[in-house]
């Protein structure tokens, strides 16, 4: 994402430098660098940094949804036992916005003294009218909340021409549908741990960008950013929500600066709900129409959806498949909660959801099998839209030749059914930058200011690096998760393989070229000549002739290799397609559905390590049936609270709720790297809700998909049908 | 603040330990101990990414007070290799994949040595219930599953594959919520 504002285009990679036709490392399943960390304890979070003289930093916030600060007072708080610093971060007059909302903090020897000084913290608020839900904000009576209003409209997308399209439809669909709103919950909640040294910050923060962080300190507080250090070495996840200092760190710098001690600031459960961002939600009515002999040919769609108090919500729809004639509109409704952030394929899951559920049931009425429908529908077969082939190739691996037509008509109540939908997403990445040393000992370092949220990055830094240099993977070591190291952007998008592996590749090669010029005249032959292979530095051809990786290095003597290198174009792409399969298995007494199968064709470029991609791709569909089947956001309709700011009734899936999963991956090394972090994630629960609906016949429009919900839709059918 | 002076065996050695008498466990291990392997999540007991073994058995550490902890057994995730070398849970762990950020791993693993030393050789419904109860947001499950049934001492050979499983040569990852198996195409 960083980065691509660029005027100029970069520089093209040699041919040289491209990813080998017969790679030794890249492509194989190479273990995590830092599994031996993760799994003996050692692995330190921002979580687990302690600092000589730490104490606690705690933030007072908001308990109303909407409100005017009238007063603040700290007096008695700054008092309390083992109180260091306070101070008061919304001024009286400032309103605050949701339940959440910052308004003050301190930090103390305990944090046990700082929970009981919190209270001491006397705030008079005036309490205002506040929308708790979308249909409030949008009310004709609804209180102006909003400066500007409640509601904001984005502009109209309109193309061919809509009602010649309609006149041509044989079937129109015509029904609203909606997604919900969930939170990022990650594991490791946001925080850092701030220590100041004279007018330097060093920031041990649990982000998902260490440079971005480190530039959001010096641009809140005002200090030159060459005095701020961030480091996050391990981080327990981040999801699109943790990119950069956040209210909480620029208070947990405060506090210290205050105290002059190192503070400790991370928040607990209830305030990673309420405050540090989440999906938003989606609804849109939709007319669709599809000829007789199954060709989409015109779409209206009217969308909304909320992102919380003043943020955006649009998503992209329809999605994938091409409808000649559409108009869409999109309202942002502002509501008082949270603000959206990022989250996991941000928009995707939405639009993905909101257009594959109306496939199926388009499908329908032209008696269509899905799959066959999907692929008369999709846009022109390119590398980056490969749907056609992953719908056959996935429907073969899935035995999508047993689904039934809609409606299970085994008797019993427990109906089983298939479904299916798609995902795209864009990865790439571009900017980022790296250092590496070789020593006379023949160690290798490679540096890069990137973070590693568990992906692998850390890991697949080593295996570039290996690869270019004819090394073992456990011959370098990799030095990342610190702003020390050379500039790497954050890592959102699904951008951090393909913006840091070119980087590696082109400093391993400049570092290789320093070594070769040292290898060519002690072999006496032209430095061009030679190439790294097996642990050797030898003529291209004759492995003889050359160099054992440590004895070429002993000709450093005591200066040692130390480049920098950039990325290049040439070695990354952008763009990817993905299928999913599932089977769930519905009970119509209870309402329960209970997934039975997985299945995911996907591509991602040149495939770096096969084992963290398919990491990815797992946790991707974890999260995703979740989104379908458990996780919702509830806010008290009264109040504007939120009911469930926990684990136990904010629902997520233990292992003995997770499928069986299997992924097919499309290797496509000549694109170059592209990521995978996110298109996993998009489609799964679109694919859920049409297994629900080809198991019971009723067509699921609303997620999540809870018991109370599906009962409903099965209550709808006999009362007059939901199809 | 009253302090709480208690004697416990933590990770098999005998030890004492002062700190202020409203500590739980978890924060008497991460702070007074500097035993940080294992994690706050919610502090609610609800996540699982505090468990640890308290005389052999998983429990909550945000739930267990260490003024309960005198005279017991406590083993923390650090404490389960033995002898300088990890434990067949820790080694599966990493060979498998099964610690993706890492932040549910310690939980995972004690929690799978109870079920293992209670249970050699679980079925796999066993493991699923077992495990249930500590919440993964980034892996995925599937390697975790994998993971502990790579490291049953008696394991199958199909268990022993996945242990040794050289992973690059297939089309397809095997396997779901407990069912490894080869995707045939």
């Amino acid at each position: 994402m960083q980065g691509r504002g660029n005027q100029t285009p970069p520089p093209k990679a040699p041919d040289k430098y491209l990813w080998p036709d017969k790679p030794a490392v890249i492509g194989t399943s190479v273990k995590r660098l830092d599994g031996p960390d993760k799994v003996a304890g050692r692995a330190k979070f921002s979580y687990d940094i302690s600092r000589p003289g730490m104490i606690y930093g705690k933030i007072l916030r908001s308990p109303h949804a909407h409100a005017r600060i009238v007063a603040i007072d700290l007096s008695a708080a700054e008092q309390a036992p083992g109180v260091k610093a306070a101070l008061v971060w919304k001024q009286p007059g400032a309103e605050v916005m949701f339940q959440g909302d910052e308004v003050a903090a301190l930090a103390a020897d305990t944090e046990e003294h700082a929970w009981d000084a919190m209270r001491l913290i006397k705030v008079d608020y005036e309490a205002l009218p506040h929308l708790a839900s979308v249909d409030q904000a949008m009310a004709a009576d609804a209180p102006a909340v909003f400066t500007g209003g409640n509601t904001k409209p984005g502009p109209v997308q309109e193309s061919g021409d809509i009602d010649a399209g309609f006149k041509q439809a044989a079937h129109v669909v015509d029904a609203t549908y909606s997604t919900h709103v969930v939170t990022h919950v990650c594991l490791e909640t946001h925080g850092c741990v701030c220590e100041w040294d004279g007018d330097k910050l060093t920031a041990w923060v649990s982000t998902q960008a260490a440079h971005g962080t480190a530039q959001g300190f010096a641009q809140g507080l005002q200090i030159p950013q060459t005095n701020v250090r961030v480091i996050t070495q391990y981080m327990g996840g981040g999801f699109g929500s943790k990119f950069g200092p956040d209210t909480q760190g620029l208070i947990c710098a405060k506090l210290a600066q205050q105290a002059k001690v190192p503070v400790k600031l991370m928040l607990d459960r209830k305030e990673e709900h309420l405050a540090t961002g989440n999906r938003p939600s989606a609804i849109a009515h939709i007319k669709a129409g599809v000829t007789a002999d199954g060709k989409l040919i015109a779409y209206d769609a009217q969308s909304w959806g909320t992102g919380g108090a003043g943020a955006t919500s649009n998503f992209p729809l329809p999605y994938i498949y091409v409808f000649p004639n559409r108009r869409r509109t999109h309202q942002d409704v502002y509501i008082n909660a949270g603000q959206q952030r990022a989250m996991r394929a941000p928009g995707h899951p939405q639009g993905c959801f909101l257009t594959e559920i109306l496939m199926d049931e388009l499908a329908d009425r032209v008696k269509m099998d899905p799959v066959e429908f999907r692929i008369k529908n999709l846009p022109d077969r390119a590398p980056n839209a490969m749907w056609g082939e992953y719908f056959t190739r996935g429907a073969k691996a899935f035995g999508w030749d047993k689904r039934h037509a809609t409606g299970d008509s085994t008797p019993g109540p427990i109906k089983t059914g298939f479904g299916c939908a798609a995902n795209q997403w864009g990865g790439g990445g571009r900017g980022s930058k790296a250092h590496c040393d070789i020593n006379a000992d023949g160690t290798v370092v490679m540096k890069c200011g990137t973070q590693d949220l568990g992906t692998g990055t850390r890991t697949i830094v080593a295996m570039v690096t290996a690869e270019t240099l004819g090394l073992p993977v456990s011959a370098v070591t990799p030095e990342i998760g610190d702003t020390m190291y050379p500039f790497s952007g954050g890592s959102g998008g699904s951008t951090t393989a393909a913006s840091v592996t070119p980087a590696i590749r082109v400093t391993a090669f400049k570092a290789l070229d320093a070594l070769c010029a040292k290898v060519g005249p002690a072999l006496g032959v032209d430095a061009a000549t030679l190439v790294a292979s097996a642990g050797r530095i030898h003529v291209k051809g004759t492995p003889s002739k050359g160099l054992a990786w440590k004895d070429a290095c002993k000709l450093l003597g005591t200066e040692p290799i130390s480049v920098d290198g950039d990325w290049m174009d040439g070695l990354s792409s952008t763009g990817t397609s993905g299928v999913q399969f599932t089977e769930a298995e519905v009970d119509i007494e209870t309402g329960i559905v209970r997934l039975k199968r997985v299945l995911t064709v996907q591509d991602c470029g040149l495939i770096v390590d096969k084992l963290t991609t398919e990491s990815q791709v797992y946790g991707g569909i974890v999260g995703s049936i979740n989104f379908a089947l458990y996780e919702d956001r509830i806010l008290d309709r009264v109040t504007g609270q939120m009911v469930n700011p926990n684990m136990e009734w904010y629902l997520i899936a233990g292992m003995s709720d997770v499928p069986q999963i299997d992924i097919i991956l499309n290797n496509m090394p000549e694109r170059g790297v592209i990521g995978v972090g996110e298109p996993p994630t998009v489609s799964t629960a679109a694919a859920i809700a049409n297994a629900v609906r080809n198991a019971t016949g009723v067509t699921m429009r609303s997620l999540p998909l809870t018991p109370a919900k599906v009962l409903d839709a099965l209550e709808q059918e006999k009362a007059g049908g939901t199809l | 603040m009253k302090q709480a002076h208690i004697a416990l065996t933590v990770n098999g050695e005998a030890i004492e330990v002062a700190f202020d008498s409203y500590k739980t466990l978890l924060e008497v291990l991460r702070e007074d101990l500097n035993l940080c392997g294992t994690k706050h999540g919610c502090e609610l007991g609800e996540c699982g990414a505090c468990a640890v073994l308290l005389d052999g058995q998983p429990v909550l550490s945000c739930l267990v007070l260490g003024v309960e902890c005198a005279d017991r057994h406590v083993t923390t995730v650090e404490g389960l290799a033995a002898d300088g070398r990890l434990h067949p849970l820790q080694e599966t762990f990493a060979d498998l994949g099964a610690a993706q950020c890492g932040y549910c791993t310690p939980a995972f693993l004690v929690t799978a040595k109870a079920l293992l030393d209670e249970h050699p050789n679980p079925t796999r419904d066993q493991i699923r219930e077992a495990l249930s109860g500590v919440l993964c947001r980034c892996t995925g499950y599937q390697q975790i599953f994998e993971a502990v049934e790579a490291a049953i001492p008696t394991a199958t050979s199909e268990a022993e594959s996945l242990r040794s499983r050289p992973r690059e040569s297939e089309a397809a990852g095997a396997s779901g919520g407990g069912a490894p198996r080869e995707i045939k195409e």
